[in-house]
């Protein structure tokens, strides 16, 4: 007998062991029982780590906003400091002073509560 | 290959269970031989074999048919059999006691021939590339090409590894046919 026919014989048997099919599919059934409580937990996970970041996101949003208003605001009394002021003088000799307090303290009451709603989203 | 064809088809309509029922009578023999070819030892190609089919099983919805699918299997098997020779810390042998004992028991060798134990000695000491060509080809009939992309290596170079494994494996042989003459 050649070597090709001596190999053949020798190699040509090589096979798992009997009940290997059986052992994998056990194996597999197992982990399919596992698998629908890990599809569930790293569902929650991704759920979880995406709102963290729609929160991040949103509370950088709302402090940049906030601050653009702010800037703005600033800028627009910076710009128009000598007319406000002589607004105010006249006014506070043509206007009650109280009725000038009262729509000042509600102006600004208005913005805060807009910002304060929108930060909540 | 047709059966390969069947089971693509089976996982992109997604039943993948279906697909992983085929695939494993289908590549059985192949993940086992690639296994033992590489790890010289019948328990462990079967401990990786099982795990390679485990992974399969796991992977095989993410198919996306960019690479072979024998190539693809091909390549887990050769990673998770690599591994877990990282993981064994004695050298392993082809002559493991089951192995050694069958080829044994088969070896009522004609008057002047040598044993199939012998032979299988002959086939543990070839260098590795060898020995897993040769455990590859003989092991189910398959063609060169086949057993190059079980080993990743070109056509060629397993054509010179087989050629150069029977020179080595006639000759010894022959020596040893020798002296039992």
């Amino acid at each position: 007998m050649n070597v090709d026919d001596r190999l053949r014989r020798l190699l040509g048997g090589l096979d798992a062991g009997p009940g290997f099919e059986a052992r994998v599919m056990e194996r597999v059934a197992g982990l399919a029982a596992a698998a629908p409580r890990e599809d569930l937990r790293a569902q929650f996970e991704r759920r979880r780590a995406l709102l963290r970041r729609r929160l991040l996101r949103e509370a950088w949003m709302s402090s940049i906003t906030i601050l653009g208003l702010g800037a703005c605001g600033g800028a627009l009394l910076w710009r128009y400091a000598s007319e406000i002021q002589q607004f105010a003088t006249n006014s506070g000799q043509s206007v009650d002073p109280n009725l000038l307090i009262g729509g000042t303290a509600a102006v600004v009451g208005t913005a805060l509560w807009f910002l304060i709603r929108r930060a909540r989203g | 290959m047709p059966a390969d064809d069947a089971i693509i088809a089976l996982i992109q309509a997604g039943r993948v269970g279906e697909a992983f029922e085929r695939l494993m009578p289908a590549y059985r023999r192949r993940v086992f031989g690639l296994a033992y070819s590489l790890l010289r030892d019948r328990g462990a190609a079967e401990d990786v074999a099982q795990e390679v089919f485990v992974k399969l099983w796991q992977v095989l919805p993410r198919y996306d048919g960019r690479a072979q699918l024998s190539t693809w299997i091909y390549a887990i098997t050769r990673n998770t059999s690599i591994s877990a020779m990282r993981k064994r810390r004695r050298p392993l042998s082809l002559s493991d006691p089951l192995v050694f004992e069958e080829a044994e028991s088969r070896g009522a060798s004609p008057s002047a021939e040598p044993s199939d134990g012998a032979l299988w000695r002959e086939v543990d000491a070839l260098p590795d590339k060898q020995r897993q060509a040769v455990t590859l080809y003989y092991q189910e009939e398959r063609t060169v090409e086949e057993v190059a992309a079980m080993m990743g290596l070109p056509v060629n170079t397993v054509k010179t590894h087989l050629h150069r494994a029977r020179a080595s494996l006639a000759a010894a042989l022959a020596a040893a046919g020798r002296e039992v003459a």
